[in-house]
Formats: C-alpha cells, sequence, structure tokens
C-alpha cells in the first residue's frame, strides 16, 4: 500500500483514507459568461496528462478531511511532494 | 452450469452484540452512551472560549475527550448529559450528534491485532492519548488509543452491526 504525507496530519498515512482530485492548480474562471464554448471546453475538460511529473489534488477524506496538493511521478507512482493548498506550485 | 454456493453469513442474519465479546487476550464491549459533539471552528480561541474547554492543539491530539480531527474540526466524547453551550452569534458550529455512532471498545494484549485486521495505520507507533479519523475495512471509525491496550472505537450506528461482527470474526477463539 502507498503512504501518502498529509501536510495537514503531518504524518504519513496509508493510501486508503485519500481520494484523488484531478489535477492541480486549475482556475476556475472569475467571469465564465465571457469565455467562448472553446476555452470553456479547455477549462473543464482539457487535462496536462503528463508523463512523469504532475501536480494533482488529494483529500484526506477519512483523515483530517483536508484538500492538498501533490507531486507525484505518473510512471513510478512515487510521490514526490505534497503541499497545503493555496501554496505556491512546487 | 455454475453451482453458487450459499454464504456463511447473510446480512439479515448479523445481530449488533449486547455484551461483552471475550477471545483470547481481547475483550469487545460497548463504550456506553456518551455525549457527542462535532466542533467546527477556524478560530479555535473562539471555540475553546464558546464551550469553556482547552482544545488539543494539534491534529491527533486529544484533551479530555475532545480529538482534534482536521485543522479546523474537533469531535467530542463527553460524559453523558453534557450540554456544551452553542455560541449563537459566533463563528463557530456546535452540534450535538449523540446519536449519530455508537462507541466499542477493544480491550487487551490482542486487541491491537483485532483493530489491524481491519485497520491500515501503523497502530503500533500510535501513542497512548492519541485520536484519529481511519477506515477499518471500507468503514469510517474515529479511533482513541485510551490506554496501552484500551481503544476506543466510534462508529456510525448503520455500520455497527457489520464492524461488531468484523471484530468478532477477528478476535482468537471469540464467538459472537
Ligand atoms: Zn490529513
Amino acid at each position: 500500500m502507498l503512504l501518502i504525507h498529509c501536510p495537514y496530519c503531518e504524518e504519513a498515512r496509508p493510501e486508503v483514507e485519500f481520494v484523488y482530485g484531478g489535477e492541480a492548480h486549475i482556475a476556475r474562471p472569475v467571469d465564465p459568461s465571457t469565455y467562448s464554448d472553446e476555452q470553456w471546453e479547455e477549462f473543464l475538460y482539457i487535462r496536462s496528462n503528463p508523463r512523469g511529473r504532475h501536480h494533482e489534488r488529494w483529500r484526506h477524506t477519512h483523515g483530517c478531511g483536508r484538500f492538498f496538493n501533490a507531486v507525484r511521478d505518473t510512471v513510478t507512482d512515487v510521490f514526490e511532494t505534497t503541499y497545503k493548498a493555496g501554496e505556491a506550485r512546487k | 452450469m455454475v453451482e453458487i454456493a450459499e454464504v456463511a453469513v447473510s446480512a439479515a442474519e448479523l445481530k449488533l452484540g449486547a455484551g461483552p465479546v471475550a477471545g483470547a487476550g481481547v475483550t469487545l464491549s460497548h463504550a456506553g452512551p456518551p455525549a457527542r459533539y462535532s466542533l467546527r471552528a477556524r478560530d479555535a480561541k473562539v471555540l475553546s472560549d464558546v464551550i469553556g474547554r482547552a482544545l488539543p492543539g494539534k491534529i491527533g491530539d486529544q484533551t479530555d475527550g475532545v480529538i482534534c480531527l482536521g485543522p479546523d474540526e474537533f469531535y467530542a466524547i463527553l460524559p453523558e448529559g453534557t450540554v456544551l453551550p452553542r455560541g449563537e452569534g459566533l463563528a463557530v458550529s456546535v452540534t450535538d450528534v449523540s446519536s449519530r455512532a455508537l462507541g466499542l471498545v477493544l480491550e487487551g494484549p490482542a486487541a491491537i491485532s483485532v483493530l489491524a485486521s481491519g485497520c491500515p495505520l501503523d497502530l503500533a507507533s500510535m501513542k497512548v492519548g492519541r485520536a484519529t479519523r481511519t477506515v477499518f475495512e471500507t468503514v469510517e471509525i474515529v479511533v482513541w488509543r485510551e490506554s496501552e491496550e484500551r481503544w476506543h472505537v466510534e462508529v456510525w450506528r448503520s455500520f455497527a452491526t457489520w464492524l461488531w461482527n468484523a471484530f468478532v470474526a477477528a478476535m482468537p477463539g471469540a464467538h459472537g
């Protein structure tokens, strides 16, 4: 089982306590009504899907309940780091 | 044709046990009916003043039955009948959730291995007095290590019957 370091609990915790939350650092448009269909599609559905370092959201659902961000390698599944929501991209 | 074997125990046959169940080195019992509160506040100081109690400062810590579950979330397991002030008008949430959960107690030198049969936490390195939300198999629980060999497990009522039977099944030599 993977262990994931929760930046709020400050502990490595079992993967089954967590839920994956998709790619991180995607800001919701402030005024969606000014968006074209293509821009809206881009925001809703188009993700970077890299091979390697991926910035992604996780939630410690069955722990402290918090969303946070992680950098995980999509090839090796190794977590490079995790950090609190709102902190700058690592 | 494929024969489908009968399952050993159907969900309808599962019963929540009433009395203590004893196994080798471990007993399972009910913790009794305490007052339970869900407490939320961005500013713990405000909440602490409202309820007139000290709050644990770190996630996973516990002070006199009040557990810090998350950055702005506490769970209180208090003596039956305890009524906390609600702090009306303040940015706090003090909610009586006494009927939401049941408390089960696993006690004895083998209690840790019964809990570990379904809980993926590193229980051996959990310090006495610490408490946390986690899972047992797929059921969410709150585990509080009350002493070296006494573990208090909070579980939502609808999962309690299953959890009780899962514990009994993991207890060496026990029969529900
Ligand atoms: Zn956490």
